[in-house]
């Protein structure tokens, strides 16, 4: 099912036209359009891959550098991007996917916003591969959008100075959610909607400050919804315009929820760091129901994944004390936990998780909740790597909190 | 830059805590109708990170209830009482005026964990209502404030304990004792120090309104208004002189508790401060933006009768030339002993050739890497035992005195004589004058 899900407009490359012909029979290479995936879930479809590194470690494509931050990748059409701080400026970089040769950057002045972390920022460009076009939510607000092509800026705003908005402690995070004709934004406390042609302001959202999840399409009652969090929850809002549908007080000592939902048949499972822990709540007319809420998944930054039923992802704020958990979805339940790797974050692709510790420890494991299963693994990078690594087209792409990054070959033996 | 871990460092975990306990009991809460044990009413002023810490072991300690919550900020109040509800199922009450919650609640017991400007007044108002009293390090923003703050407790009869939890923990404890029993032989100097992995200069962040929920005024409060800046919250008051003393008073006041625990003597004869932002460059405040106006650098000296105490912080450059990062050496003439934080105490003799002694650090929270747990069960059992704890506020309010006293030879340039006896600086009304200062209105400078 989910093989067929693979995304034709925004997604399939090379993979496309073996995917309709051979359909599951067959393997699949996947661009990855923006952070989590174009199923906004941090899973690939992409089967055709090298797991098993037993007979022989995968050799690296390349590295590069790409400045201080948290950004991971968006892989399109040969060329990957992501963002860093680099001496006084955010630099967008769009790289070779398979050279790491650097295609074109864009800068612009920011500050590095250091609290208490090592700063940078947080957010990952999301590629609109049929427009061709790049758009990009600085740490403080600024949104660019770009050529794919060249880095040729289209339009740009000021968004927190612009809409007046209220900047979080730890900035902005959320990456764009390119939907229809719209770029929607986790600014303000509902999000923040652009045309993506003209850049113009479609709709807002009162109120002050925003949360730092990427904001997440769901369906709900034939209507297309997101999802978002503010500093003191999640919400529902129509994505044409606005409109708030439902909230869930999710408060944190912090205000920092910034974990993406993840959504499944009318739930929604939410997920915070600082002692709070996960729900999981029934969406109807009225406000969210709750049917579970637990204090023993704990998601700080990364949202886990949903794979056959079960959660995986880590547990716990950003110290050796974090655990790899996997939890029931129907009811909270932890299943195994696994604490070999600390802190860490993941994605995944089919039915295998793509891990990577904040030491760097690059991992792959089958998501089965009867127990961790590793399959193979790999020391890739130094300390931190807090940015879920992203599997694309057979490579799969990791970095730090330095700007240093790995590009791993995990493409098939031809 | 004790705080660097926390805003994504993170907060003791109900599950270790269940683990611990879970053998004795199926639910913490659940075993207490049958035993009933004394349980204090507790209630906590100031719901931050480091408030959320202790009203945590608090509520663990199963001999707390939490009644009442006090902040004037919405968001970490309600944080810490679903937190409470969850370890031991209390439903605190929530209050953004400490007053009014003393008056409402009457708690037997009152933990103050606010900003160190908002120290003095609750917890003389919890003393006089007579509350036992936790209350963090330093005991005050100015000296005067802790000399009315120890006349407050000893007019009390009530317990107090201060946070300063280095003084009960496992190698502090262990490490005092090695000192003591002479193998690092006659000490003649001890030197403090912290050092940070900063560089350059400090960008400004511009000021905005504060966060929605939050009473700015109310948390300025008795010190200096001045506009919201994200770099005061969450913690970074620590680096804003109008609200708290740098690193001198967040970090130096628990090296130089250590030093009073160590000496039998009382306090130092002179002190001598110097130091500035030679990296981060000149303090920026204005309409539009600010920066923090704390020292980058400090070095303070204090002289004792038998020893020379030397404090030292940088907030950049590292530390790779010497072995620890963060601690005290104290420099005796059969070799140097360091007294550390998570790397524990190590003694290097002075004949290299016999091996180092090293004491490994148990921490009852290893994340935040503290000992408050102990800190906590120490001050329950002073009120049982009515005893004295084991940070209480006269050795509390001396160590607290010396960050104070060297931030104001550090603003006036010059040594400062002083009269540990009476309290005084010598010779030197200006400086004496810094032992208080003006409070805004409608507050009251505490009376001694």
């Amino acid at each position: 099912m989910a093989f067929f899900n693979c995304d034709f407009k925004n997604g399939l490359r090379r993979g496309g036209v073996i995917c309709a012909l051979v359909a599951a029979f067959s393997a699949v290479a996947e661009d990855w359009p923006n952070f989590r995936g174009s199923q906004h879930n941090g899973i690939s479809n992409e089967t055709d891959w090298r797991k098993d590194w037993s007979g022989s470690p995968p050799s690296m494509s390349w590295r590069a550098e790409v400045g201080i931050g948290f950004s991971s990748f968006a892989v399109v059409q040969g060329r990957a991007l992501t963002i860093g701080h680099v001496n006084g400026d955010e630099v967008v970089f769009c790289l070779d996917e398979s050279t790491g040769k650097r295609l074109w950057t864009h800068r612009f002045p920011s500050k590095l916003g250091a609290k208490y972390y090592i700063g940078g920022p947080g957010s990952t460009p999301s590629v609109n591969a049929e427009s061709g076009l790049v758009y990009v939510l600085g740490k403080w607000g600024e949104v660019f959008c770009l050529r794919l092509a060249d880095g040729a800026v289209q339009w740009s705003r000021r968004l927190a100075k612009e809409e007046k908005l209220r900047t979080p402690d730890w900035a902005f995070n959320g990456s764009p959610l390119l939907l229809g004709d719209l770029a929607v934004l986790n600014l303000g406390k509902a999000g923040l909607a652009l045309n993506q042609k003209t850049g113009v302001t479609v709709w807002r959202s009162p109120g002050s400050e925003c949360g730092y999840s990427t904001p997440v399409p769901y369906q709900f009652d034939g209507k297309q919804m997101v999802a978002l969090s503010s500093e003191e929850g999640y919400s529902g809002v129509d994505a044409r315009t606005g409109k708030i549908h439902w909230s869930i007080p999710w408060n944190t000592r912090y205000g920092v929820n910034a974990a993406d939902p993840i959504f499944l048949k009318n739930r929604v499972f939410v997920s915070s760091g600082y002692n709070k822990g996960s729900g999981l709540f029934a969406l109807g007319d009225d406000q969210p129901r709750s049917l579970w809420k637990q204090k023993l998944f704990r998601a700080q930054q990364n949202a886990p994944v949903r794979i056959g039923g079960f959660l995986y992802g880590f547990d716990g704020n950003n110290s050796s004390r974090a655990k790899l958990k996997c939890v029931d979805w129907k009811s909270g339940e932890v299943l195994w936990e696994e604490e070999s790797f600390g802190y860490g974050a993941l994605s995944a692709a089919g039915r295998d998780l793509i891990i990577i510790s904040a030491k760097g420890r690059l991992a792959i494991a089958e998501a089965s909740p009867q127990e961790f299963r590793l399959t193979s693994s790999l020391q890739v990078l130094e300390p931190d790597c807090w940015t879920a690594p992203i599997l694309a087209n057979g490579r799969i792409f990791c970095r730090n909190s330095h700007g240093k990054v790995v590009v791993v070959d995990v493409r098939a033996a031809p | 830059m004790q705080n660097h871990a926390f805003a994504v460092g993170e907060t003791p975990n109900r599950r270790q805590f269940l683990k611990t306990t879970a053998a004795a009991v199926s639910f913490p809460f659940l075993s207490l109708s049958a035993n009933a044990v004394k349980r204090y009413r507790t209630a906590l002023i100031g719901c931050g990170w480091w408030g959320g810490n202790i009203v945590r072991e608090a509520a663990a300690s199963q001999r707390c209830q939490i009644v009442g919550l006090c902040d004037v900020y919405r968001r970490p109040l309600q944080a810490t009482a679903a937190e409470v509800k969850n370890l031991n199922g209390d439903q605190a009450r929530l209050f953004d005026d400490y007053q009014e919650m003393l008056a409402a609640l009457r708690p037997e017991i009152v933990i103050v964990a606010t900003p160190d400007h908002w120290h003095a007044l609750p917890s003389i108002a919890a003393l006089k209502a007579g509350a036992h009293l936790f209350v963090e390090k330093p005991t005050s923003h100015t000296i005067a404030e802790s000399q009315a703050m120890l006349r407050a407790a000893q007019a009390s009869n009530r317990v107090v304990q201060v946070g300063l939890h280095r003084r009960i923990g496992p190698h502090h404890r262990s490490g005092m004792d090695f000192i003591r029993s002479g193998k690092v032989g006659r000490i003649g100097m001890i030197r403090m120090f912290v050092t940070g992995d900063a560089s350059g200069k400090e960008q400004p962040a511009p000021n905005t309104p504060p966060p929605s929920g939050m009473n700015w005024n109310q948390w300025c409060g008795p010190a200096p208004w001045r506009p919201y800046n994200r770099k005061l919250t969450p913690g970074g008051w620590r680096h804003f002189l109008d609200y708290a003393n740098g690193t001198l008073g967040d970090w130096g006041v628990h090296w130089l508790d250590q030093v009073l625990w160590w000496t039998e003597e009382k306090y130092p004869q002179t002190v001598f401060s110097s130091g500035g932002r030679p990296i981060f460059g000149p303090a920026i405040s204005t309409k539009e933006e600010a920066t923090t106006d704390a020292p980058d650098t400090q070095i303070a000296v204090y002289n004792f009768e038998s020893f020379t105490a030397i404090w030292e912080h940088k907030k950049y450059s590292g530390n790779h030339s010497e072995k620890h990062k963060i601690g005290a050496y104290f420099y005796g003439d059969q070799g140097v002993f360091h007294m550390g934080w998570r790397d524990g105490w190590t003694f290097y003799p002075k004949d290299d050739k016999q091996s180092t002694i090293r004491q490994k650090p148990q921490f009852s929270d290893p994340v935040d890497g503290n000992n408050l747990k102990q800190l906590w069960q120490d001050f329950l059992d002073a009120i049982d035992q009515k005893r004295t704890p084991a940070a209480n506020i006269e050795t509390s309010h001396r160590a607290s005195v010396l960050p104070l006293l060297g931030m104001i030879s550090f603003r006036l340039g010059r040594s400062l004589q002083w009269d540990g006896q009476r309290e005084q600086i010598l010779n030197d009304p200006e400086a004496n004058k810094l032992m208080r200062r003006p409070y805004r209105k409608p507050w009251n400078y505490p009376k001694g």
